[in-house]
C-alpha cells in the first residue's frame, strides 16, 4: 500500500516492517508512507500495536524485518549522531504527557530548549514557553505544579513541550484517551488549531474514531498488527473492509460502547 | 555500558544535579545509619567484653572493636543502609519514570536519558558514601568507647590505644576505597534495575527488589574480595 496522498512527499515510510516481542507478533508486514504537511491518524483497537509503530519512527524501538526511513535515512543503520538529529526535527506527545512531577509547568515546557539552545537567555526562554503555553490555552500555567494539572491540562503541556523546538513532525500517542467526551473534543479543537498555525506533519494514533475524522487528512486503521486500510478520510469512511466497517459502526453508532472503552482506560491513568 | 561511559565523557555532568543529588543522599541517609552505628558500637563492646573476660582480656576490646566494627562493619552497614533508601528509591524512580514513558520521553527531546539520570546519581553516591562510612566509624567507636567506659568500667585510655592500633590511617583510606566502590555498585545496579522495569506498577516493584537484593550480595561479595586485597 503506497501514500494515499498520490503526489503528496512522504517524509517517513515503513516498507514491510514486521516486530515481534517474543513469539507475539506486533506488527506484519506494513507498510505506509505519511505524507509531509499533513495529518494522518492510525486508528484500530487497543493493543493493535499502534503505540509500537509510533515508538519505530523515533528510533525508540526497531523493526526485526522491513524497513523504516526518516527523512530518507535509514534507521536501522544510523548513527547515534544521526538519531538524534533525527529526534529534534520531532516532537511528540505521550498518552499521559510524560512531563516530569519534579518540575513546574514551565520548566517541563523549556525543557528541551535548556538542552538544545543553551545560547538563549533566561528572558527569551520565557518568552517563548509563555508563547506555547497561550497557544495550548493555558496562559499564565508558568508555575503549576504537574500534580495540579487534569489530564486534559497534562496533554496540553505535553503538546507545548511537544512545539517548543519548532518540529517538523509532532506524533500524539491517543491524544483523547482518558479524557472526559468534552475534554476530548477540546483536545480535537486543539488540535485542529494547531495544525492551522503550524501546518506541519502531524502523525496522530487513537482509537477514537469520531475524533480522527475529524482532524485527519488520511486515516489508516491497524488491525492485529496488520495495516488493513489506508486512504484519504472521505474515503475511509466509506470503506469496504468489513473489519473498518465495523470498528466504524461500533464507534460512531455506539456511543456506550466507546463510553465503555473510556471508562476502561480510566484507572490506568492514576 | 560502553555508550553510557562515553556519553559521561563527551559531556560535563551537571555540576548542581550532581551536588543536589549528594546532599540528598547524604541528608536523607544520615540519621538512620547513625543510629545503626551507634548501637552496633555498644554491641561490639558488650560482645567483645564477654569474649574477651573469660581469657583475662577484656582490656583489649578497643582492639576488638576497631578491627571488626571498622574494617568489617562500617563500610558494609553504610552501604547497607544507602542501598536500602537511596539505592532503592534510584530504582524506583527510573522504574517510574520508565513506566510513565519519560525516559522515552527524554530519548525523543533528544537528551541522553543515561547522562540525565544515571551520572548525578552515579557521582552524587560516589562522593557521598565514603565520607557516610568514615562517619559511621566514629560513631561506632565513640558508642563502643561509651559502653566500655561507663557501662563495663573499662579503662578509657587503654581503649583508644587499642583501638588505634586496629585503625591505622591506612585503614581509613581502605574503608573510603570500599566506599567508593560500594557506591558504584549501588548507583550502577539501581538504576540498570529502573531502565529495565517491565511494564505496569508491577515492573516498579519488581525492579526495587531486584535492585535491592542484588546490590547487597554484590556488595558483601565485594567486600571479601577487597578485605582479601587489603588484608589477605
Ligand atoms: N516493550 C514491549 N514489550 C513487550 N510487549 C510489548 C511492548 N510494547 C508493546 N507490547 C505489546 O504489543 C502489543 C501492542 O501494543 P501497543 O502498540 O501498545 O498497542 P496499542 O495499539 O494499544 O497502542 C500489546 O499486546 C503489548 O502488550
Ligand atoms: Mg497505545
Amino acid at each position: 500500500m503506497d501514500s494515499p496522498a498520490g503526489t503528496a512527499q512522504s517524509i517517513i515510510e515503513l516498507d514491510g516492517v514486521r516486530k515481534c516481542f517474543g513469539r507475539q507478533v506486533v506488527l506484519d508486514d506494513v507498510t505506509i508512507a505519511f505524507p509531509q504537511n499533513a495529518t494522518t491518524a492510525i486508528i484500530g483497537p487497543s493493543g493493535a500495536g499502534k503505540s509500537v509503530l509510533l515508538k519505530h519512527l523515533v528510533g525508540l524501538l526497531y523493526a526485526d524485518e522491513g524497513r523504516v526511513s526518516v527523512f530518507g535515512t535509514d534507521m536501522a543503520s544510523a548513527s547515534t549522531r544521526q538519531l538524534y538529529g533525527i529526534r529534534r526535527r520531532f516532537g511528540m506527545l505521550f498518552q499521559d504527557g510524560a512531563l516530569f512531577d519534579s518540575l513546574t509547568v514551565g520548566e517541563n515546557v523549556a525543557f528541551p530548549l535548556e538542552h538544545h539552545m543553551p545560547q538563549l537567555s533566561e528572558e527569551e526562554r520565557w518568552v517563548k514557553v509563555a508563547e506555547k503555553l497561550g497557544w495550548v490555552g493555558l496562559p499564565g500555567f508558568e508555575k503549576r505544579s504537574i500534580s495540579s494539572l487534569s489530564g486534559g491540562q497534562r496533554k496540553r503541556v505535553g503538546l507545548a513541550r511537544a512545539i517548543i523546538m519548532e518540529p517538523e513532525v509532532v506524533l500524539f500517542d491517543e491524544p483523547n484517551s482518558g479524557l472526559d467526551p468534552l475534554t476530548s473534543d477540546s483536545i480535537d479543537q486543539l488540535i485542529l488549531d494547531m495544525k492551522d498555525r503550524l501546518g506541519i506533519t502531524f502523525i496522530i494514533i487513537s482509537h477514537d474514531i469520531i475524533g480522527t475524522i475529524k482532524v485527519a487528512d488520511y486515516i489508516g486503521m491497524l488491525y492485529e498488527g496488520r495495516l488493513v486500510e489506508y486512504a484519504p478520510t472521505k474515503n475511509f469512511i466509506q470503506s469496504h473492509i468489513p473489519v473498518v466497517r465495523s470498528f466504524l459502526r461500533r464507534n460512531i453508532f455506539g456511543p456506550r460502547d466507546s463510553l465503555n472503552q473510556r471508562k476502561q482506560q480510566a484507572p490506568e491513568q492514576s | 555500558m560502553a555508550d553510557f561511559v562515553r556519553a559521561s565523557w563527551n559531556r560535563p555532568p551537571p555540576t548542581g544535579q550532581v551536588m543536589a543529588e549528594a546532599y540528598r543522599i547524604g541528608v536523607k541517609s544520615l540519621p538512620v545509619l547513625l543510629i545503626i552505628a551507634v548501637f552496633v558500637g555498644t554491641n561490639l563492646s558488650l560482645q567483645g567484653y564477654n569474649a574477651f573476660k573469660p581469657l583475662g582480656g577484656q582490656y583489649m576490646v578497643g582492639l576488638f572493636v576497631s578491627m571488626a566494627g571498622v574494617r568489617e562493619m562500617a563500610p558494609v552497614i553504610a552501604a547497607a543502609m544507602i542501598a536500602a533508601k537511596a539505592g532503592t528509591e534510584m530504582a524506583t524512580q527510573i522504574a517510574v519514570m520508565r513506566i510513565r514513558e519519560q525516559i522515552d520521553a527524554l530519548e525523543v527531546m533528544a537528551v541522553d536519558p543515561l547522562w540525565f539520570l544515571v551520572t548525578p546519581r552515579l557521582l552524587g553516591i560516589a562522593l557521598v558514601l565514603p565520607a557516610l562510612t568514615i562517619i559511621s566509624i566514629f560513631a561506632t567507636l565513640l558508642s563502643a568507647y561509651l559502653v566500655a567506659v561507663w557501662q563495663l568500667g573499662l579503662n578509657g585510655a587503654q581503649f583508644l590505644s587499642f583501638a588505634r592500633e586496629g585503625l591505622a590511617p591506612m585503614d581509613l583510606l581502605y574503608c573510603v576505597i570500599k566506599g567508593l566502590c560500594f557506591g558504584i555498585v549501588i548507583a550502577v545496579v539501581g538504576c540498570f534495575f529502573g531502565f529495565k522495569a517491565g511494564r505496569g506498577p508491577e515492573g516498579v516493584g519488581r525492579a526495587t527488589n531486584g535492585a535491592v537484593v542484588t546490590m547487597s550480595v554484590v556488595v558483601v561479595f565485594l567486600n571479601y574480595f577487597l578485605s582479601e586485597l587489603f588484608y589477605g
